[in-house]
């Protein structure tokens, strides 16, 4: 029997890239809605019309996607709308692959983890550089004493501002804020799995220098400075700092400094080099680790296994968030907890 | 006074005071101008010497009497005595960094210099690699816009166990000696720096740092762009590795060593060996093009791109992130104020 999959919501253009994998999936059946896709201010296509594209079943609301009766959702609404369609996939005794981050306030993700275990759900979130070879390596070498003691971590997440394709996201209210929210958690969730433990104090800084002729009210730029109990260090650059002419969306670093040396990780860093007659080009050649994350996801859930990564990293990683915010505002270390 | 005004440095008599790591570094590089050298030193001179077959002085007094200008190139701690000593026998200065120990002896070597007459420049080496000075001239023609965020990384094996590298009340210190390089270089790209916050890992105990050590120093300037500058103190073997990424309004310029490209070695069997300095693969080696900076402003020629102010406040900068690291709070950093206490001191 096929495992029933609604995508809720094409606000996030992560949907797109679950829409395409499960759409070549032949043990799934997806629809999809997208009922505030009509609305949004986007530049390209948005709700049935996306659907066509992607070879995904559509329908009109929200309503008609829960009752077709779905096994599953995936939440790739704006941040601020996770929470409503999550406690709702709860009630509906769905399983969740919910994007991130969680939520865009402690309080909503506190109301859906509770929702989530109240119906005895599953949750994942959809944090796929998890998936990624590179960082499996890493994290073998690093449990395998490869580096003897971490001391300090940095992780760059950096891109284009996601303007043209989603206006949500640098909308306050809907994104929860900037590149704060939008790129932290990632590495934050990586450096999570690693020292398996949270940050104790939190620093944060950030400007809105980069495409400031762009109109955009959240803030662009940011440095999260995070302290664990253990000692560890470790720095976040979570800025929209490649401009819309670079050849590449962006990407995502990872360096682990150890008392026996370093290992730096690239995971979206394999591609094809040269040059077309505009200019250079960039050409992926790495695994596709949102289908691996989708595979983990359809897999775990079929065989009875918990979720990873879980709701609980997912509240830990916007607890950094929240404290990098509250930081920015302060101008000072800010405790996480 | 052998030093002519017309830029030329050839007849430059320069003693070198001090022989450690970085004296041999800075002996080639007078060897390529063509200038000729003293050394004197009390630990490792004579060997100095002998090495390049130069004269070693007897004493420091010697020293002075036969050059025109000292390159400085003992421990951190002794560069306000030393210097001062040759600004007094009427001397031009060139200390490598940091100026001194404190920004309290920096300012002290700077009134003496400035009263005296004779010219210091503290060696901040990394403005004269040609990739931080191409980003420079990117950053000031535009190339990038306003720049927004900046990121500096630099890791090297450890400085030698035990020695006062690790003695933070003797001028040592991951921050001050290594560091510092990049707080320089975050001034130069982006202006006048006003919050300091800091981290390092593990504590320094006492006055004395861990032999394996990192640290990250985060910068708001007053333009409003943020910076973070890495430093990490390695395992014997660590490769030399530095990068500098800046963000700005209009673009994005990074750079990484040593993978630029330029030469790949591929050897088995070559004893792999770590490195306490940078390596350059440029003919025009960028420590010599320093000096050369220096001792033509000596000879008459133009200023040089860094000078007592920007020693100054490097020093000054990395107090601010060792208090920052001490007390966990960020530090006001006020440039005006550090470089006001010239004045207020000469009163």
């Amino acid at each position: 029997m096929k495992t029933r999959i609604a995508i809720l919501s094409f606000a996030h253009t992560h949907a797109l890239s679950y829409a395409r994998i499960l759409a070549d999936r032949p043990d799934v059946e997806t629809i999809a809605t997208d009922p505030e896709g009509a609305a949004a201010a986007d530049f390209g296509p948005r709700g049935a019309e996306l659907a066509r594209a992607l070879r995904i079943p559509y329908v009109n609301s929200y309503d008609e996607a829960f009752a077709w009766g779905p096994d599953a959702v995936i939440v790739t609404a704006e941040n601020s709308r996770h929470r409503e369609l999550v406690e709702r996939a709860a009630s509906a005794g769905a399983d969740i692959l919910c994007e991130k981050p969680l939520a865009t306030t402690l309080e909503d993700a506190r109301a859906m983890l509770a929702a989530v275990e109240r119906a005895r759900v599953g949750l994942m979130l959809a944090y796929p550089v998890r998936f990624s070879a590179t960082f499996a390596e890493a994290r073998d070498r690093v449990r395998a004493g490869e580096l003897g003691q971490i001391i300090g971590i940095r992780g760059t997440n950096n891109g284009k501002v996601p303007l043209a394709d989603r206006a949500w996201f640098t909308d306050q209210e809907l994104a929860g804020g900037g590149a704060l929210v939008d790129h932290v958690v990632h590495c934050a969730d990586l450096i999570d799995d690693l020292l398996n433990a949270q940050a104790s104090t939190v620093y944060a800084v950030a400007n809105r220098i980069l495409h400031s002729d762009r109109g955009i009210d959240v803030e662009t730029g940011g440095l999260v400075t995070l302290r664990y109990p253990s000692g560890v260090v470790a720095t976040i650059d979570c800025s929209w700092s490649y401009p819309d002419a670079a050849s590449t969306w962006g990407g995502l670093t990872l360096q682990l400094i150890g008392t026996h040396g370093t290992i730096t990780i690239a995971p979206f860093a394999q591609h094809l080099a040269g040059y077309d007659a505009r200019g250079a080009v960039f050409t992926p050649v790495g695994d596709d680790i949102d289908a691996s994350m989708i595979d983990a996801f359809l897999s775990d859930r079929h065989h009875g296994r918990a979720l990873r990564p879980d709701g609980a990293v997912g509240y830990r990683t916007l607890q950094i968030v929240d404290a990098a915010r509250r930081s920015v505002v302060s101008g000072m270390p800010v405790q996480v907890c | 006074m052998g030093a002519s005004t017309d830029g030329s440095i050839a007849t430059l008599r320069v003693g070198m005071i001090g022989a450690g790591g970085i004296a041999r570094v800075h002996m080639e590089a007078w060897r390529a101008l063509g200038v000729s050298v003293e050394v004197y030193s009390t630990d490792g001179g004579e060997a100095l010497a002998a090495e390049y077959g130069i004269t070693h002085v007897a004493t420091l007094e010697d020293l002075l009497d036969r050059v025109d200008l000292v390159d400085i190139v003992t421990p951190s701690s002794t560069h306000r005595r030393v210097a001062l000593a040759a600004i007094n026998a009427g001397r031009h200065v060139i200390c490598e960094k940091p100026l001194a120990a404190t920004s309290a002896d920096a300012i002290e070597i700077t009134r003496a210099a400035r009263r005296a007459g004779v010219q210091v420049y503290p060696a901040h080496v990394v403005r004269y690699f040609p990739e931080y000075e191409a980003l420079k001239a990117s950053i000031d023609t535009g190339v990038i816009g306003d720049p927004a965020v900046l990121r500096f990384t630099r890791a090297g094996e450890a400085p030698r166990a035990d020695s006062w590298f690790f003695d933070e009340a003797d001028g040592g210190g991951l921050v001050l000696d290594q560091m510092i390089h990049d707080l320089d270089q975050a001034r130069w790209l982006a202006g006048e720096v006003g919050t300091v916050y800091a981290v390092q890992n593990p504590a320094t105990v006492d006055g004395r740092v861990a032999p394996i050590v990192t640290a990250h120093v985060i910068l708001t300037h007053v333009s409003g762009a943020i910076s973070y500058v890495q430093g990490f103190w390695g395992p014997p073997g660590l490769t030399f590795r530095t990068s500098v990424d800046v963000a700005g309004s209009g673009g994005l310029l990074g750079y990484e060593s040593p993978d630029d490209g330029a030469v790949r070695v591929d050897v088995p069997f070559a004893a792999a060996e770590g490195d306490y300095l940078p390596g350059t693969r440029h003919a025009d080696d960028p420590y010599a093009r320093e000096l050369r900076d220096f001792a033509e402003a000596l000879a008459g020629g133009p200023t040089p791109r860094v000078g007592l102010e920007d020693g100054i406040l490097a020093v000054a900068l990395a107090e601010a992130a060792q208090a920052s690291i001490v007390s966990g709070r960020p530090v006001a950093f006020d440039a005006d104020s550090v470089i006001a206490k010239l004045g207020e001191a000469a009163k």
